[in-house]
């Protein structure tokens, strides 16, 4: 009966800290349940097919064996070594 | 649109995260890693125009919804129906316990209006802030936070009124309370 009425409050409007944080932990604990399954082969095979099909494998060097395409060579894109979590950008 | 190591490495490294956001946007596992890999292959597609400095994780969470929504419109009956398999990818897990509460907790999410659970997901289990939730929705910051809000509400109402249908009132009221104390 406890319980039945702490859960009644929420009808009034907003839960409790308290609730926020139980619900918060089951919904992290069933997306987790998720993340450490890790990447399934299928994955990590699509990714180096993908990349396989345009450049040589897992070299270091970009694309260049395929030729004269190379020459634009998409640069500054991955320039950005480290990918920022940049808060907030917005688009 | 070469892709180098890094792009490769930090697409990987975001697949589980996608796939569990997935799963939670459709509730079905082989339905949600078609659209993973649908999302990768727009994504290295596409890659020219993955603006470099910023999150490569909410990029392909924006692919991911985008590519959901327009293929929700398509069939939104089917959509909201699971059919056990995430249980079923849930089966290793040791704790009986812990099944039968992710199981409710699974059929109340499922139940949420698809804005709210996309909000709430992105939110409070793939660790973005609301401003980036609030970009990949490609909406205001205010209305993921009032998403988050009805979210969580409509959610412990869900699962107090199954708890009611199947074992009585407390029991997932139980289930939701003394998951807190667990840890």
């Amino acid at each position: 009966m406890q319980t039945d009425a702490l859960i009644r409050k929420v009808g009034g409007g907003r839960l409790s800290r308290e609730d926020q944080r139980r619900l918060g932990d089951i919904l992290q604990r069933v997306y987790d349940d998720v993340v450490r399954q890790g990447v399934p082969d299928r994955f990590k095979e699509l990714l180096s097919e993908l990349d396989g099909h345009k450049g040589g494998a897992d070299s270091d060097q970009p694309a260049h064996a395929q030729g004269s395409e190379g020459s634009h060579d998409s640069g500054g894109l991955v320039e950005a070594k480290a990918f920022p979590h940049s808060k907030g950008s917005a688009s | 649109m070469t892709m180098r190591p890094s792009v490769r490495d930090a697409m990987l490294a975001a697949v589980p995260s996608l796939r569990a956001f997935a799963i939670s946007l459709c509730g079905n596992v082989d339905r949600a890693d078609d659209l993973v890999q649908e999302t990768l292959l727009r994504a290295v597609a596409n890659i020219d125009s993955f603006q470099p400095g910023t999150n490569m994780s909410a990029w392909l969470f924006t692919i991911l919804r985008n590519l959901f929504r327009s293929e929700y419109r398509k069939r939104r009956r089917e959509v909201e129906d699971t059919d056990g398999s995430y249980a079923e990818s849930l089966k290793s897990h040791p704790e009986q316990q812990s099944r039968v509460e992710f199981e409710e907790f699974r059929v109340a999410l499922a139940k949420l209006p698809s804005d709210q659970r996309e909000a709430l997901i992105l939110v409070g289990a793939s660790g973005f802030s609301y401003e980036e939730a609030a970009a990949i929705c490609e909406c205001a910051v205010g209305t993921i936070k009032s998403r988050v809000n009805r979210a969580r509400t409509r959610l412990s109402e869900l699962l107090a009124i199954e708890g009611a249908d199947d074992f009585g009132p407390d029991h997932a009221t139980r289930a939701i309370l003394s998951a807190g104390g667990r840890s």
